[in-house]
């Protein structure tokens, strides 16, 4: 500890070069734990998909829907167990109450898009039968069963806005086809459920479900069709096999289907069926190998810089260890104060994501809804910062250590 | 009898430089007895700087024997050689090779951070070094704020701290004015007079040379008297 005010002297004596290697490590360690924590989020997503169950869409896009009739029919395939329409109904919070005419100008721009949170229509008693991971009570599921206006809400969702069983809330769709000439849909919540938070940790309980029927009955039974079929089938390795029937089923129709596994499904839905984990890593990584030059360089030049002081302090007695020690703990000491700037900027950025209107809205319509910077992902980001200062001042530390106080007087 | 403090005994150092090998000193034999100020002199090239690192053990030699305040420097490994160093030779360079970072008490400080010494005890030995090289009033300044006489004497008083039994100086004179150098030569021979420190400075100028009590004439690693 003596030690450290000489070693924060020396990191002040340039203070461009000091703060701009912070900033450049800082950098790297923030897109470090954003993107790790944007994996996560993904991953946790991707987590609460079952191999059991399988979705099927429209096989040119979600925007299309399938007709009614394909649920029977799917249900007619072998290793089919059942069979839940669905359909993502995109639904905000209007400012405006059930009864009055359709919103138009100034009404329509009252609509809360702050609180977007991810709704559905479902064909519930299929629907939940094949999703045994949330938990609801009996009575309250009785009560769900039997009312047409009747809400499902997960547990986040109800504390977010302080729902409780019988309360009344309104919602209305941004999709033209799911708006009625009414006003917004009203919705009671009927039912509030739960999951494990050992067992399915990754269940997400900030989603919102209510009747396919009631969106049916309430668009004046115009809908064509739904967005899509939740299958559930016998045995999770037959999926593809089971897959190929349904899309087989509906080969020569105008609306032809695509079956794919929740999970695969749930990753092409936002966006990254591609090679995400590889991409963002190879970002993180070829911007960590780049800062670590840079750093490297940077201490080499403090080194080189710092030749006759090196040959001071050996000849007052320092040892060529802590002559090479003095050199890897600032450089350290740089990693350790990019790391803090990395960490700070990427918790910031979390909080902006997950507090800005828009992106927030956007990210919660695709499932996410848990975008923060986990622990373990900041711990591993402080521990690359710190690896990287101790790399990049290793070599000139070696350098200080291997040199002669006769070679680096000479050079004066 | 007085006893020797600096004792070298047939030393040869040869410099390589890709397959030449440069002779710089010849079976070099030299005395420095306890207590004296030794001058040494001599051309550019002659080796003067050369004996003055091996006393100092910051260089060894090729052959032939070091003995400084009764410890053969040549024989000590390479971590315990550092620690010889910090216990019991200061080293005054030409360009004072203060740290421009640290003010003069810091800089006086800095081979007592090797020490068990305490931050408050540490700071009162720097203290006290500075005093006894007039610089007391000048402990919170930083180098670039002090006069070349000034950055020398933190220099020396960073050389003393340690209370250590030699002083080797190098040119302790060679960047200062000749006001400035007279100061420093008071200082030096204060130093040995006073606190009984053995000196031995390695001087191009033949006024700062009669300070000392002897003089040594080398040419060509060779000691001519």
């Amino acid at each position: 500890m003596k030690f450290l005010p000489f070693i924060l002297k020396h990191l002040r004596r340039n203070w461009i070069r000091t703060t701009s290697t912070v900033l450049a490590m800082g950098l790297c360690i923030f897109l470090f734990c954003t993107l790790q924590s944007v994996l996560a989020a993904v991953d946790s997503l991707l987590a609460s998909t079952s191999a059991s169950r399988l979705i099927t869409r429209h096989s040119v896009s979600l925007v299309f829907s399938l007709p009614f009739s394909y649920a029977g029919r799917i249900q007619s395939v072998p290793g089919v167990k059942r069979v839940a329409t669905t359909s993502w109904f995109g639904g905000s919070l209007p400012a405006k109450k059930e009864g009055k005419t359709e919103a138009t100008g100034e009404e329509a721009a009252t609509t809360d898009w702050s609180n977007f949170f991810q709704n559905m229509a479902v064909d519930a008693e299929p629907y939940l039968a094949m999703y045994p991971e949330y938990e609801i009570p009996p009575e309250q599921y009785k009560a769900f069963m039997g009312d047409l206006r009747g809400a499902l809400i997960g547990r986040k969702l109800a504390n977010k806005f302080g729902w409780k069983v019988g309360d009344t809330f309104f919602l209305e769709s941004f999709i033209p086809p799911y708006r009625k000439a009414d006003g917004p849909f009203e919705f009671v919540v009927q039912a509030i459920y739960d999951a494990d938070p050992v067992k399915h940790a990754s269940t997400d309980t900030s989603a919102m479900f209510f009747h396919h029927r009631y969106l049916y009955e309430a668009t004046g039974r115009r809908l064509a069709g739904a967005g899509t079929y939740n299958v559930e089938i016998e045995d999770p390795d037959k999926a593809g096999e089971v897959s190929r029937a349904i899309d087989a089923l509906f080969e020569n129709s105008d609306a032809q289907t695509r079956t794919e596994t929740e999970k695969a499904f749930a990753a092409g839905f936002i966006s990254m069926a591609g090679n995400l984990a590889l991409l963002l890593n190879g970002i993180g990584l070829a911007v960590a190998f780049t800062i670590l030059l840079v750093t490297a360089n940077t201490m080499s030049m403090a080194v080189r810089e710092r030749r006759t002081e090196i040959a001071v302090l050996k000849t007052l007695g320092f040892n060529s260890a802590q002559v090479m020690g003095l050199v890897v703990a600032e450089a350290v000491f740089l990693g350790l104060l990019g790391g803090i700037v990395g960490i700070g900027g990427s918790q910031g950025i979390m909080w902006m994501l997950t507090h800005a209107p828009g992106i927030k809205d956007a990210l919660a319509g695709i499932g996410i809804t848990d975008l923060n910077l986990k622990p373990f992902v900041a711990v591993v980001g402080f521990g690359v910062a710190l690896f990287l200062g101790f790399a990049a001042g290793f070599v000139p530390a070696l350098g200080a250590y291997r040199s002669r106080i006769t070679d680096m007087l000479r050079t004066v | 009898m007085t006893t020797s403090m600096v004792d070298v005994r047939e030393v040869r150092k040869v410099y390589r430089r890709d397959s030449q090998e440069i002779p710089v000193l010849d079976g070099l034999n030299l005395t420095v007895p306890e207590g004296a100020f030794v001058a040494l002199m001599g051309p550019s090239g002659s080796g003067k700087t050369t004996l003055l690192n091996l006393i100092a053990g910051i260089d060894r030699p090729t052959s032939g024997q070091v003995v400084v305040a009764g410890t053969d420097v040549a024989k000590l490994s390479e971590s315990d050689l550092a620690k010889w160093r910090s216990q019991s030779v200061g080293f005054i360079f030409q360009f004072y090779n203060l740290i421009p970072v640290l003010s003069a008490t810091e800089n006086v400080e800095l081979p007592l951070l090797l020490t068990r010494l305490s931050k408050k005890e540490r700071r009162e030995r720097a203290t006290t070094a500075l005093k006894v090289v007039g610089l007391a009033d000048r402990a919170h300044h930083y180098p670039r704020q002090l006069s070349g006489g000034q950055e020398q004497r933190v220099a020396i008083a960073r050389a003393i701290v340690g209370d250590p039994k030699v002083l080797v100086a190098d040119e302790p004179t060679g960047d200062l004015d000749a006001k400035s150098a007279e100061e420093i030569l008071a200082l030096m021979e204060s130093l040995n007079r006073d606190f009984k420190k053995t000196i031995v400075m390695v001087t191009h100028d033949p006024r700062a040379a009669e300070r000392a009590h002897t003089q040594h004439h080398l040419e060509k690693g060779i000691l001519k008297d």
